[in-house]
């Protein structure tokens, strides 16, 4: 009998913990990545001056946080349009400046209460709500000075909201699956990384490099994300780097996939997506886009089959 | 011992028989894109019809009369929407159609408050104005407006996706006119002298604007003729889910929840309602965005359950993809069906508040709670199924793990020494 026990003791130690793949990405890629997303956005909203160079460093470093998590379109940060809100972009209809233009017509110190702020539209706040105030052509005074420094504060606020839910219960719900939670199985939770890595990958080619690329014939520079601030090759950068690292965590003989990223990222300093009307330049983004598929391609033959998953419904099946 | 035994087997051999087949599931599927589009395309014809009559006798009747043809044209379409999704024949032909958002001033006279899109140069061009187009330093002759002048030279205009010169929404903004009323209550309100003869002409060019919306109509109806055949006995649609079922069960699948999530929750409801922007609701110019949700989720509900209700009360029915995934996982059955049952719930009370008195770009306004717990009813409902549809492609053992080949990986560097 004692034997016996003992071995079932055993198997239960072993089966208790979810496959390292998912646990290992939470524990060393999610939540460390929201942990310094709210740490920056703590630290901007602390600022409490638009004089200076302080508020664009806070912002930058807020928005390389972000970017590092930005990929991960599951979980908390998908409720009350968080991620909507944190950085809206693309805005093909400049909605965000309309109402940006708008509420300095009214110049209402009301809206710039913590509630009433969370309440506006998600183009209007967040990171790419705060690049009109601060890089607009004059530094932001008065108003506009009032409404970035409160929409920093809406951005820390929302921040922590989505640590708190990872921490709180959605990590749990990913690494210890259930028929009573969101995922059911191992396999659920690994559809769901996949995916994560997948469409965030593909985020770059198709959106960041996609939207300005546009067609031989017509490009689009103007398109391009953060034009103001003109992080816009530092984001792909920064994108490339936190979607290598849950690609690892994930799967750490990814060495197909870890090559595919190498290639890619040693592109990105020689692509200046502002310049994509030169013919030369507009060749040189394309094949970088060409190159962040080819991630997504050897990610789907090499760290797919390793968590014998596939892609599931996401946010970009859309139009 | 022997008589249970055999019994047994018996009952067991059994199940295979009665369980219905990849085969018979999509054909299910093909019959219902079929008369779908068959009944797009016939009530497309009476808009047709109606429009025709607009032209010939404007008056408050028949530009009524040409709206309401619109509106019923809008009930067999939506529930094709699915149908997109998975199937590359539609999702590539689709555009023409339904595309959407518009920059309407592509089109036609715009308010002052329209303003120009900083996206789009020709978010202004007016074309019923304008006979004579230049765009993209090309000189365009548009003296006649004809569908090819819309099909080949207009649509997608410099690559832009706003620039919607056909279909439903294009139709829409001919007969309704800009929705000038914010989130306040009323829809556009295009007076019937915009089609009127010589001086009683309002808006200008009134003979053009008949000349357009002619043409986008008898396009419409080109281009739903062309999706009906292709979903026949024969057609190339048909042809592409058929040959292998498997594959085809899984395009019905994708189209299920690619619709439900990344379209119909994600870029049409939630964003539409974060953004608070009126003009982020589907059918814009006539108010009947609730109505294009509510028939989108009955669309994706008829294909799992495998049966489609015509215009004329009667259906379209064969094996379903329910029972396919019954026989495998009766629980995950029972709790999908239950969940589309409650999306098209969701989607009818906010139809049930439209026709109390709230349209739907009213729910969008900042500080509307009562249209926010509505929309997000839906939305929420449509990413729970979402879960669930998710999970029958892996019952059903589709889940797409091997390697899509792709050019991609041949990867020329040579720009780059």
């Amino acid at each position: 009998m004692k034997p016996l026990l003992v071995s079932l003791c055993l198997a239960a130690t072993f089966a208790l913990p979810a496959r390292a793949d998912v646990a290992e990405a939470v524990q060393d890629h999610i939540l460390p990545g929201y942990a310094r997303f709210t740490e920056a956005t703590r630290a901007l909203a602390d600022i409490d001056s638009c004089a200076g160079d302080t508020l664009r460093d806070g912002w930058n470093a807020a928005y390389d946080a972000w970017i590092g998590v930005a990929h991960l379109r599951l979980g908390p940060v998908e409720d009350d349009g968080r991620v909507l809100a944190i950085a809206f972009w693309p805005d093909p209809k400049g909605i965000g400046a309309k109402q940006t233009a708008a509420a300095f017509r009214k110049a209402d110190p009301a809206l710039l209460t913590p509630e009433q702020i969370a309440e506006q539209s998600v183009a209007f706040r967040g990171l790419t709500g705060m690049e009109r105030l601060i890089y607009a052509d004059t530094p932001p005074e008065g108003y506009a000075c009032d409404l970035a420094l409160a929409l920093a504060d809406d951005l820390a606020r929302m921040a922590a909201e989505v640590e708190a839910g990872w921490r709180s219960g959605f990590a749990q719900a990913l690494t210890h699956p259930g028929k009573d939670g969101r995922y059911h199985s191992e396999a659920e939770a690994r559809q769901a990384m996949l995916t994560a890595l997948v469409t965030g990958v593909e985020f770059n080619a198709d959106t960041r490099i996609g939207r300005p690329l546009a067609t031989f014939d017509i490009p689009r520079p103007e398109r391009v994300e953060s034009r103001l601030s003109g992080r816009t090759m530092r984001n792909i950068a920064l994108s490339l780097a936190a979607t290598r690292d849950l690609a690892q965590t994930l799967y750490a003989k990814d060495s197909l996939t870890d090559a595919a990223f190498a290639k890619a990222e040693a592109m990105v300093p020689r692509v200046d997506l502002a310049q994509v009307a030169d013919p030369q330049q507009w060749l040189k983004a394309e094949i970088l886009a060409q190159s962040i598929h080819a991630i997504r391609d050897a990610a789907m033959a090499e760290i797919a089959p390793a968590l014998g998953t596939g892609i599931g419904f996401n946010a970009a099946d859309g139009d | 011992m022997k008589r249970i035994l055999l019994a047994a087997l018996l009952a067991s051999a059994s199940t295979p028989a009665l369980a219905v087949t990849d085969a018979e599931v999509v054909k299910t599927y093909a019959d219902i894109a079929e008369a779908g589009y068959s009944d797009s395309l016939a009530t497309a014809k009476s808009l047709q019809a109606a429009v025709d009559a607009l032209i010939a006798a404007p008056s408050v009747d028949s530009l009524e009369a040409a709206k309401a043809a619109w509106l019923a044209a809008r009930v067999p379409y939506q529930q094709t929407e699915v149908f997109r999704f998975g199937n590359p024949i539609v999702d590539d032909w689709e555009g023409r159609v339904n595309a959407w958002p518009l920059d309407e001033g592509l089109i036609d006279y715009v308010d002052p408050s329209y303003g120009q899109s900083e996206e789009n140069p020709l978010s202004t061009l007016n074309v019923i104005a304008t006979p004579k187009l230049s765009i993209g330093g090309k000189e365009i002759d548009a003296t006649t407006i004809t569908p090819a002048l819309i099909k080949d030279s207009l649509q997608e205009a410099e690559g832009i996706e706003a620039n919607v010169a056909s279909g439903y929404h294009a139709i829409e903004f001919l007969l309704w006119g800009q929705d000038l009323n914010g989130t306040g209550p009323g829809a556009g309100a295009r007076p019937f002298t915009d089609y009127a003869a010589g001086a009683d002409c309002t808006g200008g060019n009134c003979d053009r604007r008949a000349q357009y919306l002619k043409a986008a109509t008898d396009l419409l109806v080109a281009d739903l003729e062309e999706m009906a055949g292709n979903w026949a006995e024969g057609g190339a649609a048909r042809q592409a889910v058929s040959e292998d079922p498997a594959k085809g069960v899984q395009a019905m699948l994708t189209g299920m929840g690619s619709l439900s999530y990344g379209e119909q929750a994600g870029e049409r409801m939630k964003l539409g309602l974060m953004l608070n922007d009126p003009e982020e609701e589907h059918d814009c110019f006539s108010d009947n965005t609730h109505n294009s949700h509510y028939y989108d989720g009955l669309g994706v509900r008829n294909v799992y359950l495998g049966s489609y209700t015509r215009p004329d009360g009667s259906t379209v029915s064969g094996p379903s993809l329910s029972e396919l995934v019954a026989a495998k996982d009766g629980a995950l059955d029972t709790q999908l069906k239950a969940e589309l049952d409650n999306s098209v719930a969701a989607l009818e009370a906010i139809r049930t508040a439209v026709n109390g008195g709230m349209a739907y770009d009213q729910m969008l306004e900042a500080g509307n709670k009562q249209g926010e717990d509505l929309i997000m009813g839906a939305v929420n409902a449509l990413v729970t199924q979402t879960a669930s549809i998710e999970r029958a492609v892996t019952t059903l053992g589709l889940s797409a793990i091997e390697f899509e080949g792709s050019d991609s990986l041949d990867n020329p560097d040579a720009v780059f020494q």
